[in-house]
């Protein structure tokens, strides 16, 4: 999996492109954890490019929530593709995690 | 005898580097299997992953021989088979049990929930000293 990220006026996007999984997990964990130490508590992952998650890496995304939360802020979801929201509902997930169409509309109204 | 359609076998070091092996051979038997419809594929390839992971993560080698892990994976007409084993691991005991989903906060656990709710069956064996999963899958009609 690639991960970048970039800061935007009011919020961080970042970018996961590939299978977010037991050895992408501990990246994406690791690149929130450095957005937030950097100052920016209101997170954006954008999920298009992600074509694959299980269970390691929604414990991820759960993770970071709480770390973006604890923060102060929040960690939002956009672009989710059919296998991503497929483990995301199964879990529950969906009503925790806030997802949007795009990256930039999960901040726009906050 | 069901005839089999498609089948990928593999078997290494049951380290973290064999997942991504494993989504190659998801991908390659779908590639000999193309009438697989793709909910089925999406819905048995997470499955394999989340049970792969399980081995790669919490198997404990049973001697100083470190485990391996094999997935062999068959398409039939009618279904679709993974069987998942760790060789050279201990028996994994009650730590298998529960499958429930957990709270919304919690960060693991969902491996076997996410296993129960995509696939028909799943079984569980330990035979001379591996541990085996078996997953099954009923195909939709075409």
């Amino acid at each position: 999996m690639d991960l970048s990220y970039e800061v935007k006026d009011h919020y961080a996007e970042i970018t996961a492109e590939g299978r977010l999984n037991m050895v992408s997990a501990p990246k994406l964990r690791d690149m929130v954890a450095e957005v937030v130490a950097a100052g920016t508590n209101r997170i954006v992952v954008n999920l298009q490019e992600t074509s694959f998650m299980d269970s390691s890496g929604l414990g991820a995304l759960i993770g970071c929530l709480k770390a973006a939360r604890q923060a102060g802020g929040d960690l939002r979801i956009a672009q989710v593709q059919p296998q991503v929201q497929m483990v995301l509902g199964l879990t529950s997930i969906d009503k925790v995690l806030m997802s949007y169409p795009t990256a930039a509309e999960a901040f726009a109204n906050d | 005898m069901t005839e089999i359609l498609a089948r990928r076998t593999l078997r290494q070091p049951a380290l973290p580097e064999a997942i991504e092996v494993v989504h190659s051979e998801l991908d390659a038997v779908w590639e000999d299997a193309p009438f697989v419809p793709e909910l089925d594929r999406m819905t048995f390839a997470t499955a394999v992953i989340e049970a792969a992971s399980n081995v790669i993560q919490h198997s404990v080698p049973e001697t100083a021989r470190p485990v391996e892990i094999e997935v062999d994976i068959v398409v039939t007409a009618g279904s679709l088979e993974a069987r998942v084993s760790a060789f050279g691991a201990a028996n994994p005991g009650a730590l298998e049990a529960s499958s429930a989903m957990p709270d919304a906060g919690a960060e693991s656990g969902r491996g076997l929930a996410l296993i129960d709710a995509l696939v028909t069956t799943v079984s569980f064996r330990r035979e001379n000293g591996t541990n085996t999963w078996t997953l099954t899958k009923s195909r939709l009609e075409d």
